[in-house]
């Protein structure tokens, strides 16, 4: 399988007030297309910071990050913000919905700023919640929804522009284990069903082990990978 | 992003923050109010001035009167020659010279009038250049058969106490006191030919305050060399004025005459008054700026509670442009509410004022010589200018958009990573 996500010695340095903090320090990863790959690590380990430079949403100090064949390093604001649009999908530890919005139109979102017509978009952003089966909760807005439901939204929108991969971090840190391992178990059926590409940043063994592969991060180095079978537990 | 979905987006935003949404539009609707009140009062306060003046200057007529503003008083006086040449100028219809005579006294019996100026003139000249003005209330024969010994009187001066009963009517003998010289005073007796109508005219010439002999008679009062002190001249077109006045001026020395061209005149006054306007509309123009920084207020504030929003918008590929127009969109959004509420206010606004000042001015007339009742009606109707409405509408919008700009600014260049820690 190609591979559709690269980061080579990529170093990424916080100041803390006068502290320095190295975040990253010479991570070096391939995710293929169609993986489902886990980050899994202690809090404070750095993967949260590793997924924000993944999915281009913050720049290395060092190294690079390659999406797709595009170096993310060459690119300009606009132009990644255009690759996180086209390219990349996020789903985040406390779903991040835009509270005004209804389900369907913060999963149309992606789409409205890629300037499709709303009659297409809003029949896509449906046909969207429908897969991640929330048909019947579409015009409820995020506070009128459960946060299972809500991360459902999370996922259809970040899947709402077929984009190469997508990046979850903490995606069931705020969720109690059976809405947890619901959301994990739809993750997991996008992956086989659609080919579609994941890397998820978790700090719970469990969800880690489910994947093909499992990357221990800890202090911002890569401290050893694991192939899986990557079969749920129901 | 769709355009629509921008303002909608916008429109939820800010019908989520209702009350500070309205309050921020209402800082807009006072501006823009204030503009539009003023400007339309200042409109229609120019055209009502400048309607007065062409009512109340003959715009046709011109006045040629000795002296200059630049070398002071001259000694030049007026000669039948003059009158001629002036009367072959083309464009000009006819010109005619008036002898001043200063302050008289008119008696009839035991009655006495007095006329503050009295004037000798060319009766059938006179007549030609302001056929409108001699309107009489009683006459004799007609201008041309007026020859010695017979007066024109004024309104004013037949009517000292503006009652019905006049001093003298058409066909009475009166005597006449005038100055003749330094010292003395002479009395001559005189017909009455004709007595005007009320008139009153705003201008610089008042008829209704004078009285009029014949040129020849008073040629023979005061002998040679017999020359006079202005001359009327009445042109074909107004808008010629200056062109006939030039020529006109170069029929003497330079410096000796001036002309009083009405159509100059009130070309000037118009001017000056849209000066006035544009003077009282720019200071107006403050609140709308008062209302630009409630805009950048509230933006900074509404920034700062949607960072998180910005934060996801940005993570999801929103561009920084689009987090910048979807602010700018509110606040043109207010700018163009402020204008849809505050073109209407501010016009109702200019009514209210503009009777609030008419109910004033009423209360104080006063009569003389320049002010006679006629003028002193002053209701000044506001004029709605749809150049002035989207002019102020635009500026509204412009005013909101530049105020929202820095901070709007300020949430496009965030960083996506802290906005989405932001708590």
């Amino acid at each position: 399988m190609p591979v559709i996500l690269e980061a080579r010695d990529v170093e990424k340095t916080y100041s803390l007030g006068k502290v320095l903090v190295s975040a990253l320090r010479g991570i070096t990863l391939e995710v293929e297309q169609g993986e489902f790959v886990a980050i899994f690590g202690p809090s404070g380990s750095g993967k949260s910071t590793l997924l924000h430079v993944l999915g281009g949403l913050d720049r290395p100090d060092k190294g690079n990050v390659y999406i797709d064949g595009i170096s993310l390093s060459t690119l300009n604001d606009a132009k990644l913000a255009e690759v996180r649009l086209h390219k990349i999908g996020f789903v985040f530890q406390f779903f991040n919905l835009l509270p005004r919005l209804t389900a369907l139109r913060n999963v149309e979102l992606p789409l409205t700023l890629a300037d499709m017509s709303e009659k297409e978009s809003i029949q896509k952003a449906a046909e969207m919640l429908e897969l991640v089966g929330l048909k019947d909760r579409m015009n409820h807005r995020p506070t009128e929804l459960s946060g299972g439901e809500q991360q459902r939204v999370a996922i259809a929108r970040a899947l709402i522009n077929d984009p190469k991969i997508v990046l979850a971090d903490e995606p069931t840190g705020n969720l109690d284990t059976t809405t947890g391992w619901e959301i994990v178990r739809l993750m997991k059926r996008l992956n086989q069903e659609k080919g579609q590409t994941f890397v998820v940043v978790t700090h719970d063994q469990g969800v880690a082990e489910t994947a093909h592969r499992m990357i221990y991060l800890k202090d911002g180095v890569i401290q050893g990978m694991k192939k899986s079978s990557g079969s749920v537990l129901s | 992003m769709r355009r629509k979905q921008i303002l909608a987006m916008a429109w939820a935003s800010m019908k989520q923050r209702r009350l500070r949404t309205s309050l921020t539009t209402l800082g807009v609707v006072i501006g823009i109010t204030a503009v539009i009140a003023l400007a339309s009062l200042g409109e229609g306060f120019r055209v009502t001035v400048k309607q007065r003046m062409e009512q109340g200057f003959e715009l046709n007529v011109l006045t040629v009167i000795p002296g200059s503003l630049f070398a002071g008083l001259s000694r030049q006086r007026f000669t039948d020659e003059n009158v001629g040449n002036i009367s072959k100028i083309s464009g000009v219809e006819a010109a005619t010279q008036v002898m001043q005579m200063g302050n008289v006294t008119l008696h009839k019996g035991d009655e006495e009038v007095r006329a503050f100026v009295a004037t000798a003139v060319n009766f059938t000249e006179f007549v030609q250049v302001f056929p409108d003005r001699f309107e009489f209330a009683s006459v004799n024969g007609s201008p041309d058969q007026w020859k010695n010994n017979t007066i024109v009187i004024g309104y004013k001066v037949n009517h000292p106490n503006e009652t019905e009963t006049s001093f003298a009517t058409a066909g009475d003998n009166i005597t006449m006191t005038f100055i003749k010289s330094l010292y003395v005073r002479e009395t001559q007796n005189f017909t009455v030919a004709g007595t005007l109508q009320k008139k009153g005219t705003p201008g610089l010439t008042n008829f209704d305050y004078w009285v009029f002999i014949p040129l020849d008679t008073a040629r023979e009062i005061y002998g040679p060399p017999y020359e006079s002190d202005l001359i009327f001249v009445k042109v074909l077109n107004p808008n010629d004025s200056d062109a006939i006045s030039n020529d006109i001026e170069a029929l003497f020395p330079p410096y000796q005459i001036s002309i009083l061209a009405p159509m100059t005149f009130i070309r000037q006054v118009d001017y000056i008054l849209n000066l006035v306007q544009l003077f009282l509309t720019s200071v107006a123009s403050i609140s709308l700026l008062v209302a630009g920084i409630g805009i950048m207020n509230i933006t900074t504030v509404s920034v700062m509670e949607r960072t998180r929003e910005i934060g996801i918008m940005k993570a999801i590929g929103a561009k920084n442009t689009t987090i910048l127009t979807m602010f700018l969109a509110e606040t043109a959004l207010i700018g163009l509410f402020g204008g849809l509420i505050g073109v209407p206010t501010g016009y109702g606004l200019s009514y209210l004022l503009s009777y609030i000042v008419s109910r004033f001015t009423m209360g104080q007339q006063q009569d003389t010589v320049f002010q006679t009742p006629e003028t002193q009606h002053g209701a000044i109707t506001p004029i709605f200018s749809p150049a002035w409405a989207v002019g102020a509408m635009l500026f509204g919008i412009i005013i909101c958009v530049l105020f929202g700009l820095y901070p709007a600014r300020k949430a496009a260049k965030l960083d996506p990573v802290k906005a989405l820690r932001y708590e």
